[in-house]
């Protein structure tokens, strides 16, 4: 059964003596985790007792002020970050995207980005093949397909990343603020792809400023603030 | 101690795994290298047999034989060069793949096995180029050759070894970057790449003796030049190698889920 479960999770970054010059100026800390120093380092906490649960078929949405912890959250979820305390249980396959780019190798054509990208996820070279074609249609690149990624806008870009990470259906999907870089069509036929992934079951985390965005996609809301849970509640249904 | 160990064989199997994943990587970035260019990758050749060239021209001893010292100098330059573009290229190798590594959930071997593959596919221009200097400036092909061939492969075994340990240095210590990229260009001036120990200059007698690389430089070269096992060197380069290996593991072991937030 796909679930996650997150125990008292909080995370420190330790600034080391020269990236202290780029830590945000404490005076106006509105924003962001809590900045502690000791000795020569610096600490922020990016993540502070963060605790929920979600089980098959939850689609979170997170929401919060710059600098509140989301891209943390979603990098523990994934297992990026190991937390500096609390547990992590986590059921299911995961699949994610931080930066639209990753993985995408601007001399190389969109097809050969998919294959690149499949491998990085672990899809075996039939996964690939199988899948190719589908990924081509859905991002609707048509020609664009076979020429160098660089020559991509950033919308399409996001089409294609979005299409690849979702095409093997992943149990767990976590998705950063990225997937607003595509247009309107783009996002409705996201959206679309999202709810049938939340439908087989599975969980998508997405963060997010679009509230229109959460609203459409998500069933629940966890707000963060200087990393810690604000609230978490079930979303206001869009109207229809 | 067990557990780091675990720690660092999960992900040395986890990268072995995703194999395809680094060779096709490596490839990429062999040819992004040299893209749009007219030669490719055979730069690599060139740039080799320049520097073997210019090295025998001028520093060829007079009146000794000229073959010999080719071929020294080919086999000289060409371990030498591998084993420096790996050292200094390491070092910064996980700020390079930081996107990779603050974005995906890749065993960092996979990192230090790209690496691998490249240097070794880089490595291939040169020992072409290297092949045929010596079949050209005449050490008889011999069965001693084996021995060479045994220790380009010992070379090879340690390579992910010394990437990931500098690899893991140049993340903790940032400053090792450059400390690391002077040594290995003064380092070059204190080996037997190009100077022949003759056993009359004490200073050159002490950094032939003294010098880990001279080993690794002799494993390849000595069964070509005297046709001869160097049992010796091998042993020692043999015994770099399983050190090389146990300080990776325990750093991949100790230290791979504190590189994120290092870089
Ligand atoms: N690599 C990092 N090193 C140090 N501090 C970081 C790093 N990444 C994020 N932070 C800090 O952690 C806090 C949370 O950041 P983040 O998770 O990116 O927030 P959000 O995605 O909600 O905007 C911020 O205060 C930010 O300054
Ligand atoms: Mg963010």
């Amino acid at each position: 059964m796909v679930s996650v479960k997150l125990d008292n999770v909080s995370l420190v970054y330790k600034l080391h003596e020269k990236l202290t010059l780029s830590a945000p100026d404490r005076r106006m800390n509105d924003t962001g985790g809590r900045i502690a120093s000791s000795g020569r380092k610096q600490f922020v906490q990016a993540l502070d007792g963060v605790s929920f649960e979600l089980k098959a078929g939850d689609r979170l949405g997170l929401v919060g002020p710059n600098g509140a912890g989301k891209t943390t959250l979603l990098k523990v979820l994934y297992g990026i970050y190991e937390p500096s305390e609390g547990n992590i249980t986590i059921d299911g396959k995961v699949d994610a995207l931080f930066n639209i780019n990753i993985g995408f190798r601007p001399e190389a054509t969109g097809r050969r980005n998919i294959v690149l990208r499949g491998l990085i996820s672990g899809w075996t070279e039939a996964e690939i093949e199988e899948k190719m074609e589908e990924i081509i249609a859905f991002s609707e690149l048509g020609d664009f397909i076979d020429l160098p990624f660089k020559a991509y806008s950033q919308g399409m870009a996001a089409r294609l990343a979005f299409a690849a990470s979702t095409a093997l259906e992943p149990e767990i999907l976590l998705m950063d603020e990225w997937i607003s870089a595509g247009d309107a069509s783009f996002q409705e036929k996201a959206k679309r792809r999202m709810d049938e992934l939340a439908e087989k079951a599975g969980i998508i985390v997405l963060a997010s400023h679009d509230q229109s965005l959460i609203e459409r996609v998500c069933t629940k809301t966890l707000t963060l603030r200087h990393g810690r849970v604000e609230s978490i509640a079930m979303t206001p249904m869009e109207a229809a | 101690m067990i557990s780091t160990l675990n720690g660092a064989l999960d992900d040395i199997f986890g990268a072995m795994k995703l194999r395809r994943v680094w060779i096709a990587l490596a490839h990429e970035d062999i040819g992004d290298q040299h893209r749009r260019t007219t030669l490719g990758p055979l730069w690599l050749l060139v740039n080799y047999l320049a520097f073997v060239g210019t090295f025998v021209f001028v520093f060829q001893p007079a009146g000794k034989d000229a073959a010999g010292y080719s071929a020294y100098v080919a086999i000289g330059l060409m371990v030498w060069f591998y084993l420096m573009e790996v050292i200094t290229v390491s070092v910064s190798l996980f700020k390079r793949e930081q996107s990779f590594i603050e974005g995906t959930t890749l065993p960092l071997f996979v990192y230090v096995m790209r690496l691998t593959v490249q240097s070794a596919i880089r490595a291939g221009y040169a020992i072409a180029g290297c092949i045929v200097i010596l079949l050209i400036s005449g050490p008889a092909l011999t069965t001693a050759w084996l021995w060479s061939l045994a220790g380009l492969l010992l070379i090879l075994l340690a390579t992910p070894a010394i990437i990931a340990i500098f690899a893991f240095t140049g993340a903790f210590f940032p400053d090792s970057e450059f400390i690391v990229g002077n040594l290995m260009r003064v380092g070059m001036f204190f080996t037997p790449v190009f100077w022949v120990n003759n056993g009359q200059d004490p200073i050159q007698t002490y950094a032939y003796n003294w010098n880990p690389f001279t080993s690794f430089l002799e494993v390849v070269r000595h069964p070509i030049l005297s046709d001869e096992f160097p049992g010796h060197d091998f042993a020692l380069t043999g015994a770099f190698t399983v050190a090389a290996w146990v300080i990776a593991l325990m750093l991949l072991g100790r230290y791979r889920r504190q590189v994120v937030f290092m870089i």
